[in-house]
């Protein structure tokens, strides 16, 4: 850049190293090097703001997706493999007329292929009358037979469509791809630009550009629009794969905004040609489903029968008008990169207009004049091939040899083959480092359907790609801002009230799969805190004893207590040191199953499907969790190991206390914490047993480290200020039920908790889990005092203390059922459908 | 021929079903030599809902859920069919094969145009070069359609081994090519494949064949078997049965149910139910023929 173009505007250092566009298109700078109108607030703002605090506003956005655990990433577990999303503090602005006609063209292409949709799942009048080749239509898997005439005349196919787009060399705006099944990224555009507008308060408050919130109360509006006889309150659930899926985060966090029920197809059941939600208070009608299963994953009746995320009957209960899926079944058709050449003349066709939005240059094979073109043009060409097995082939990787055998692929089999011409997208400023670089963009744009027509997001989600090709996991996301005339006012659904309030206070409309979730997370996370407390013992007691000690203390029964095995042990005190040392830091392990990772993944696992459920605050607990067992090496030294447990427990103790603080104390709640203390109450149990009952070594030593485990030392020793004395420790950790780690308060607790469980209509009996924990309580409250103190003084002088024995025994045996119990009278076992015949 | 078909599916689970989905293809569709006066089906026990529709190929689709608790499903269908002769001999002129891969990809002729959908591969029709190898020896240069159609299933016929426990729906065309037998869907599925993998439109066909006792035997109650065979469309003829299995063409002994692109697409009863466990499966087929 030349002394007189910084001098034009002002932006000094961001500016030093950026070229001028020589052969494509710069969102920036003009080929000149003159700055672009849509730039000229912006830029100064930001070289206004200097280099360094954009550093530090870029780190506080990434520490804001990475807290809200904002990814792609298909699986994500403690392990650390998760890729970030990051997000760049550079928006990219779009000028509001130029927008205008992007938006125009937007929406007459959703328009476009909702007549498409209509035409070919009904009267296919553009195949009869030779303005679509059908087998172009049916080469393309997405063309669904089962979808053809489910939707009455005038009921909506396309209520929600993403087009990728991308801007040539000649400053032209080219749609891509479309994206009718599952159109991912709008709550990522959203999640954006509320973390940028976060992290840049004073940029965004006063920035002329347009909001996105109005855009997804417009996609709230018509969802509730959607039945052919909307009900009053119509309910609405958003169906997503579930944890695994890489757009899950944007599943919950567009559940939570729009205020859905986020399921799983496990959560639904159809009957009487309508769709249920299966809640703890029994079904519930599901009125509209927000889709985010891909079409061939939703009925396992009638599409892809091996599939375990659809609702078996779906499609009939969709012809039957019980529900109304948001898009409909059959949509992928209008994903078909064929289609592309034949839009203009559909658009004339079906709506009696030009174009305006142009597609990626592409070719169909199945014409001579086209097929000949591609075949001679072969290196700078994408290939799509349709069919069974789609696959994207580029042209430009592939040897001589290569392209000659996908020459006679395509000469044998023409109509599965669709050609579209490489792009290079034009370049926008990227932050990297300090400084700007220029890097290709591409775009995700959406619309929704708005009463008789279609309305744009105005503004999109941006990612730096290299071809324009959708890579959509991970990468660098960029805000898009439309300008506007002047600075908006800010809106966001989630402090806006819609209508009357009809307050609900209990929610037994809880679906049953997450309550079991929640159960489950509560045990894990119990699971997880018991083991790192034992674990803390042992490695407090390596870092007392030294290599050389010749006893090993307590140690021996740390291993049993932990249900580990040293197994042969050569070379002495020090060589069973050293064996003691790694079966206890193995725990660490990346590969020892029911290891602390191999916990918290359950946790994280239960967690995640119940993302909607948690807190913000418990969540990034959660995530701080997360990301200090992905950064400890494994094995880790014993004093870095004992440091991470301290560190592990207090993390605990937060996720746990926020989960009390801010969760409703309604059934989710409970189920979490009934997990928590079924899982406390058996391992409060074990630990008595393992010092009273089983102890290699019984004695002080060990009674410590069971009050330690219990972190009741200090309670004791401020009662007691004594010796450790058994009776003494069974008072406290058995019967005093004003302690919240004695068993006898935990049964109470539990018996609490049970009680005010959801209960089937009309039951006049106790529930099995009621008549256990009333078992357990009452087995406690009849025990023999005296008897007991009896067997621990035996217990003490090294004699089997058999009446304690009876007694632990006598109370695990209920617990242990209860689990079973809570599980089987609450949760739906998410049983597989199975199909009737097997086809494949 | 008048026929009163019966075709009886039972099926005893194991465990009880707590709620089930089916759908059922059973109901013979009529065509332009097929009448269907009456078709009667009975489910047992009593579906909760039971709704029938067209699907796309134009076949007669039943959906029914059952969401009483039960351990047995039966489903029984009767149908009165007549079908007529047919005035199709495999001596019938017919374009060259080549001149028809053309044509259809050409012709701007509706049926034409429906037709090109069935040349493409499908759930169970992966069109090959193996397949098309096999298919080359009766699609000499110029041969006429009808007639290299016609004796690609002769050779099917005479050169495979009918082995109902070789396959399963499972089994996939390159092996039963490999080992040279199976059962009619197997033979129907191969031809098909062999027509498409050429470039030629063909489709899959359901129905039953009235089988005829041995001299002076008495007739079989419920002895008969769901058959299939398929279709291959000639210009100027339109679609054209021809059945591998039987080497002939199908004529009034053949009652038709519906067609697809394959098995998948016409499936005589599909279902999808929650519990149940294993289960043990049932059929009968009666063709019997009625006095006129």
């Amino acid at each position: 850049m030349s002394e007189a173009q910084a001098k034009a505007f002002p932006v000094g250092e961001l500016l030093a190293d950026y070229p001028l566009p020589t052969d494509g298109y710069d969102e920036l700078l003009t080929p000149g090097g003159e700055l672009r109108p849509a730039w000229s607030e912006l830029l100064p703002a930001l070289a206004a703001m200097g280099a360094e605090e954009l550093t530090q506003r870029y780190d506080e956005a990434q520490r804001l997706l990475r807290e809200n655990g904002v990814t792609f990433n298909a699986h994500e577990d403690s392990h650390g493999s998760q890729r970030a999303w990051t997000v760049d503090p550079i928006p990219l602005p779009i000028d509001g007329d130029e927008w205008a006609e992007i938006e125009a063209g937007l929406i007459q292409r959703s328009r476009l292929f909702e007549r498409l949709l209509a035409d070919l799942y009904g009267p296919r009048t553009v195949l009869r009358r030779g303005i679509l080749p059908p087998e172009l239509v049916h080469a393309h898997a997405g063309f669904l037979h089962a979808a053809w005439q489910s939707l009455p005349a005038g009921r909506r196919w396309l209520v929600f469509h993403g087009v990728t787009l991308a801007r040539g060399a000649d400053g032209r705006w080219l749609a891509l791809a479309d994206h009718a099944q599952a159109p991912s990224g709008a709550g990522y555009a959203l999640e954006n630009r509320i973390t940028l507008a976060r992290s840049m308060p004073t940029l965004y408050r006063d920035a002329p550009l347009r909001r996105l919130a109005s855009f997804l109360e417009t996609e709230r509006v018509t969802l509730a629009k959607l039945p052919a006889r909307p009900p009053d309150k119509p309910n609405v659930v958003l169906l997503t794969p579930g944890p695994g899926s890489q757009a899950y985060f944007e599943h919950a966090y567009l559940a939570n905004y729009l205020s859905l029920s986020l399921v799983q197809g496990g959560d639904l059941v159809v009957r009487d040609g309508r769709v249920w939600l299966k809640t703890l208070g029994g079904l519930k009608a599901v009125d509209v489903i927000l889709r985010r299963v891909t079409d061939a994953w939703c009925d396992p009746l009638e599409l892809r029968g091996d599939s375990v995320l659809g609702v078996p009957g779906l499609l009939a209960a969709v012809r039957n008008g019980g529900v109304a899926l948001a898009n409909a079944l059959g949509v992928a058709a209008v994903e078909n990169p064929g289609l592309m050449p034949f839009l203009p003349a559909l658009c004339r066709d079906l709506l009696g207009e030009e174009l305006l939005l142009p597609s990626v240059a592409s070719w169909w094979c199945g014409h001579a004049l086209e097929r000949e073109y591609v075949l001679a043009n072969l290196g700078g060409l994408l290939v799509h091939q349709l069919g069974l097995e789609p696959r994207l082939i580029d042209g430009s990787r592939l040897g001589e040899e290569g392209r000659a055998a996908l020459a006679a692929r395509i000469l044998a089999r023409p109509t599965l083959y669709v050609a579209q011409q490489r792009i290079r997208p034009a370049t926008a400023p990227v932050w990297d480092h300090g400084r700007l670089v220029a890097q290709p963009i591409t775009l995700r744009a959406f619309t929704v359907a708005e009463d008789d027509g279609y309305r744009a997001m105005p503004g999109a989600l941006a990612w730096v790609s290299q071809d324009g090709r959708n890579t959509g996991r991970g990468g660098i996301a960029k805000d898009v801002w439309v300008l506007a005339p002047a600075p908006q006012p800010h809106v966001s659904l989630l402090r806006q009230a819609h209508g009357p309030v009809v307050v609900t206070r209990d929610g037994d409309d809880l679906p049953s799969r997450v309550a079991d979730n929640l159960f489950w997370l509560g045990r894990y996370g119990e699971r997880y805190d018991a083991r790192a407390r034992l674990l803390r013992e042992a490695l407090t007691r390596l870092l007392e004893q030294g290599p050389e000690a010749e006893d090993n203390g307590c140690l021996p029964d740390l291993l049993v207590a932990l249900d580990l095995e040293l197994g042969e042990v050569e070379g002495g005190p020090r060589g069973r040191f050293l064996a003691l040392r790694r079966v206890f830091l193995a725990e660490f392990d990346e590969r020892d199953t029911d290891g602390l990772r191999d916990i918290f993944d359950g946790m994280l696992r239960n967690g995640r499907a119940v993302r909607d459920h948690l807190g913000d605050d418990s969540w990034r607990v959660l995530n701080r969790l997360r990301q200090s067992l992905a950064e400890l090496p494994s094995p880790p030294s014993t004093m870095a190991g004992r440091k991470a447990l301290e560190e592990h427990l207090t993390l605990l103790a937060a996720f746990f206390g926020l989960c009390n603080e801010t969760m409703p104390h309604h059934y989710g709640w409970r189920f979490l914490d009934i997990g928590r203390f079924v899982e406390r109450v058996l391992n409060t149990v074990a630990l008595l047993e393992l010092a009273f009952v089983k102890a290699h070594r019984p004695g002080v030593a060990l009674w410590e480290v069971v009050l330690a485990t219990t972190d009741n030392l200090t309670a004791y020793r401020r009662r007691y200020r004594s010796a450790l004395h058994p009776a003494a420790i069974l008072d406290l950790l058995l019967l005093d039920e004003d302690n919240p780690r004695s068993v006898g308060y935990q049964l109470r607790r539990l018996a609490r908790q049970i009680q005010r469980l959801p209960k089937p209509p009309g039951s006049r009996y106790r529930s099995a889990e009621e008549r256990l924990i009333l078992q357990a309580q009452t087995t406690l409250a009849l025990a023999n005092i005296e008897a007991l103190a009896d067997s621990a003084r035996d217990a003490c002088e090294g004699r089997a203390s058999e009446e304690l024995a009876h007694l632990l025994a006598e109370l695990h045996a209920p617990l242990f059922e209860l689990s079973e119990a809570v599980m089987h009278g609450h949760f739906s076992h998410a049983e597989t459908p199975r199909q009737l015949i097997e086809m494949l | 021929m008048n026929y009163t078909v019966t075709h009886r599916t039972a099926y005893r689970y194991r465990g009880r079903v707590a709620l089930c989905h089916n759908e059922a293809m059973l109901m013979p569709r009529e065509t332009a030599w097929q009448f269907v006066p009456e078709c009667r089906i009975e489910i047992e026990p009593r579906p909760a809902l039971s709704a029938e529709r067209t699907d796309f190929f134009g076949n007669r689709v039943l959906y029914f859920a059952i969401q009483d608790i039960h351990q047995t499903l039966t489903v029984t269908v009767t149908s009165q069919v007549t079908v007529a002769p047919r005035p199709l001999t495999p001596d019938l002129p017919s374009p060259p094969w080549e001149e028809v891969v053309q044509l259809i990809r050409e012709m701007p002729e509706l049926n034409a145009m429906e037709a090109r959908q069935f040349t493409l591969e499908s759930t169970f029709i992966r069109p090959g070069d193996e397949l098309a190898n096999y298919a080359l020896p009766s699609f000499t240069p110029g041969r006429p359609l009808l007639e290299a159609a016609f004796d690609l299933t002769r050779r099917i016929f005479a050169e495979f081994t009918y082995d109902p426990h070789f396959s399963t729906i499972a089994t996939p065309l390159t092996q039963v090519l490999e080992e040279r037998r199976g059962v009619c869907q197997d033979f129907a599925h191969l031809a098909i494949a062999c027509l498409r993998s050429l470039g030629l439109a063909a489709r899959y066909v359901s129905g039953y064949l009235e089988t005829l006792p041995p001299p002076g035997a008495e007739r079989l109650i419920g002895a008969d078997a769901s058959h299939a065979w398929l279709a291959v469309f000639i210009p100027g003829l339109g679609w054209v049965d021809l059945d591998p299995t039987n080497d002939c063409m199908p004529g009034e002994r053949h009652v038709t149910l519906a067609w697809g692109r394959d098995y998948a697409d016409v499936a005589p009863l599909k279902g999808v139910m929650m519990g149940g466990g294993a289960h043990k499966l049932d059929v009968s087929v009666d063709v019997a023929p009625q006095p006129r």
